[in-house]
């Protein structure tokens, strides 16, 4: 997997370069702003070896507002085959829209917290690498809060809620199953119940897991 | 030299009827036309530029009649709130526009002109008295012709122009003297009288603050206040994300990566531990700064102890001399330490003193008043991007006031009056 660092803190750099190094990932960048991330992407891409994934840090210089939400989604637009994972100190609701305004592929939001597990972390990485989705639990709190304001999700169990939080941090079935101490058929169940609640039509592929995720924010 | 009253009296009438009389031409000469061209359509920018120039110095002449007043009256008249110039040029013209003082110090240059008038003729009078009373001299001076000569008569002169007397002879002069005299108490009285009335005006029109300044000075200072604190805790959460948070997300990954090699790669594992416990004491560090930023712990023990803290880890030798009989509110001891810090910081960085003396007081009723002073090399000012402005803005929130006092060469003293009380 290639990967593009954006992180203005060198600490953080450094550190994540050689997490990922050490599993084996080749970090093809590392860069402290907003700027240097898009001309590294578009560099190595016009050379042939584009990154798979870009981990970007939100605040960095100049303004240290959302230079890094702002590459990101300038990443989203202009190279759509590369994941995004936004790496934050912060989680903001309007962030997150702003991120998943163009569908839930190849997108992540962590809290800078997460890496605390590097497995878990490195996972995720790899998941919005191969187009799926990484969303931090605080994001999907979040997401529930607000469209439990709005009346969206009444007619789910409370169960079919933690599923549904669950799918939408980016977790396979099996990996709700070990989650919640439950058996994968259970899961399953839970699962088509979730999508007959939202109108999700059968699929083959895993769309309708993320359409599922984007309902929960109303789109 | 010292002068009694009287002298003082006249010297005050001769020296303010002569400033009056510029300052009304300075101040109409230069409004009237202000006023008038700012009207107009074509010269509206010049007039209004002339109008602010007037403003302008019309409040530099009230400073000269304070002054004035000050040395020969011993009427201290504070001055009014300084201009506070806005951002940009419209808010600039907008603010001097509306700055108060400026238009009653031009409504002082006006009224001064018929006080102006009676001081001069105080003055007059005084002139013309001397004159008539030496006439009994002059007359034996040089009127000692002989017989038969014609001469014209003397003239015993007043400032008023019918009022005079002729002398023919000696005994007269007696007479002319005695109009003297008068003329010497009546030029006492009036300038006694408008001197007085003077006064008045100054007091009225070239002080501090009616009601109305008051109010625009406590909006102002409240607006500080609020963008001051505004500003702390941005710092603070600026501090904290680039700080304790960044080094605590660092902490938690050495710790991540530490646990997954413990097995495989202990020394890997040893190495990142190290990297974690070096991270937790940063973030500790960084914690206790932002925390000690917030509010100073030994702030508790007093100002003096606070401040004896400050002085023990200067990096220039530094000494308290405190007289504090009663202690300040919480939050005016909060700003007179973070003053002193800041101070002590500036003397640290620009200043090259071996000394730094710290002098607080509360002397003085219902004021706390504390001296920074070094001997360095001096040169200190506000308006240099020194923090010192800063510190003014903090200070003004509690209608305190600093006073810098640096030639170049030194040594530099920085007094920071602030009530006790907020």
């Amino acid at each position: 997997m290639r990967v593009v660092i954006a992180e203005d803190a060198a600490l953080l750099r450094e550190g994540l370069i050689r997490l990922l190094e050490d599993r084996g990932h080749t970090v093809c960048a590392a860069v402290a702003d907003g700027e240097a991330l898009l001309a590294a992407v578009a560099e190595h891409s016009a050379a042939g070896c584009g990154p798979d994934v870009c981990v970007v840090d939100i605040r960095m210089p100049p303004t240290h507002s959302d230079e890094g939400l702002r590459a990101a989604l300038t990443l989203r637009r202009d190279f759509p085959g590369t994941g995004v994972l936004v790496f934050s100190q912060y989680i903001e609701t309007s962030y997150s829209a702003q991120l998943l305004e163009g569908g839930a592929a190849g997108v992540g939001y962590l809290l800078k917290d997460r890496v605390a597990n590097v497995a878990e972390f490195a996972s995720a990485l790899e998941r919005v690498a191969g187009g799926g989705t990484a969303l931090d639990p605080e994001v999907v709190s979040q997401l529930f809060r607000a469209s439990r304001k709005k009346g969206g999700l009444d007619m789910l169990t409370p169960r079919e809620r933690q599923v549904l939080a669950l799918m939408a941090e980016g977790r396979s079935n099996a990996g709700i199953a070990a989650e919640l101490v439950v058996s994968g058929g259970a899961v399953e169940k839970h699962v088509a119940s979730i999508f007959g609640k939202l109108g999700l039509p059968p699929d083959d592929n895993d769309n309708r897991r993320v359409l599922a995720v984007l309902r929960l924010l109303g789109t | 030299m010292r002068i009694n009253r009287a002298g003082r009296d006249l010297l005050y009438c001769a020296l303010g009827s002569v400033a009056g009389f510029l300052t009304f031409a300075i101040v109409l000469y230069t409004i009237a036309p202000g006023l008038a061209l700012s009207v107009t359509i074509v010269l509206t920018v010049v007039g209004l530029l002339l109008v602010m120039g007037s403003l302008r110095l019309a409040v530099a002449l009230g400073a000269v009649h304070r002054r004035l007043l000050a040395r020969l009256q011993d009427v201290e008249v504070p001055a009014p709130p300084a201009f506070q110039p806005g951002n940009g040029i419209l808010d600039r013209v907008d603010k001097r526009l509306r700055y108060r003082p400026g238009w009653r110090a031009v409504g002082y240059a006006m009224v001064k002109l018929p006080v102006s008038a009676v001081q001069g003729y105080a003055v007059a009078f005084v002139v013309c008295g001397v004159i008539d009373i030496s006439y009994p001299m002059v007359w034996l001076l040089f009127r000692n012709h002989a017989p038969g000569t014609h001469l014209g008569p003397m003239v015993a002169i007043s400032p008023l122009g019918f009022l005079y007397i002729n002398v023919y002879s000696w005994p007269q002069t007696l007479l002319a003297a005695l109009f003297g005299l008068a003329q010497l108490g009546a030029g006492r009285w009036i300038a006694t009288a408008i001197n007085g009335a003077d006064r008045r005006l100054i007091q009225s029109l070239l002080g501090p603050s009616t009601m109305a300044e008051r109010v625009s000075e406590l909006e102002r200072t409240r607006a500080l206040a609020v963008d001051d604190s505004a500003a702390a805790l941005r710092r603070v959460e600026r501090d904290l994300h680039d700080g304790a948070q960044m080094r605590l997300a660092a902490l938690a990954m050495n710790l991540g990566m530490a646990q997954e090699k413990l097995n495989a790669d202990p020394d890997s594992a040893r190495e990142l531990l190290d990297a974690a416990q070096r991270n937790a004491t940063d973030a500790l560090a960084d914690l206790r700064d932002i925390a000690r930023g917030i509010h100073p712990p030994v702030l508790d023990n007093g100002l003096a102890a606070a401040l004896e803290s400050l002085t023990a880890s200067s990096a220039i030798p530094a000494v308290v001399h405190a007289g504090i009989r009663r202690r300040p509110s919480p939050a005016i001891e909060s700003i007179a330490y973070f003053c002193a810090a800041e101070l002590m910081a500036n003397a640290t960085k620009h200043s090259y003193a071996n000394q730094i003396r710290i002098d607080i007081s509360s002397e003085q009723a219902g004021v706390l008043v504390m001296k920074v002073s070094d001997d360095g090399i001096g040169g200190a000012g506000k308006g240099r991007g020194s923090g010192l402005d800063g510190l003014e803005q903090r200070v003004s929130t509690v209608d305190g006031l600093i006073s810098i006092d640096s030639p170049d060469g030194g040594p530099t003293v920085v007094t920071v009056t602030l009530p006790l009380r907020t």
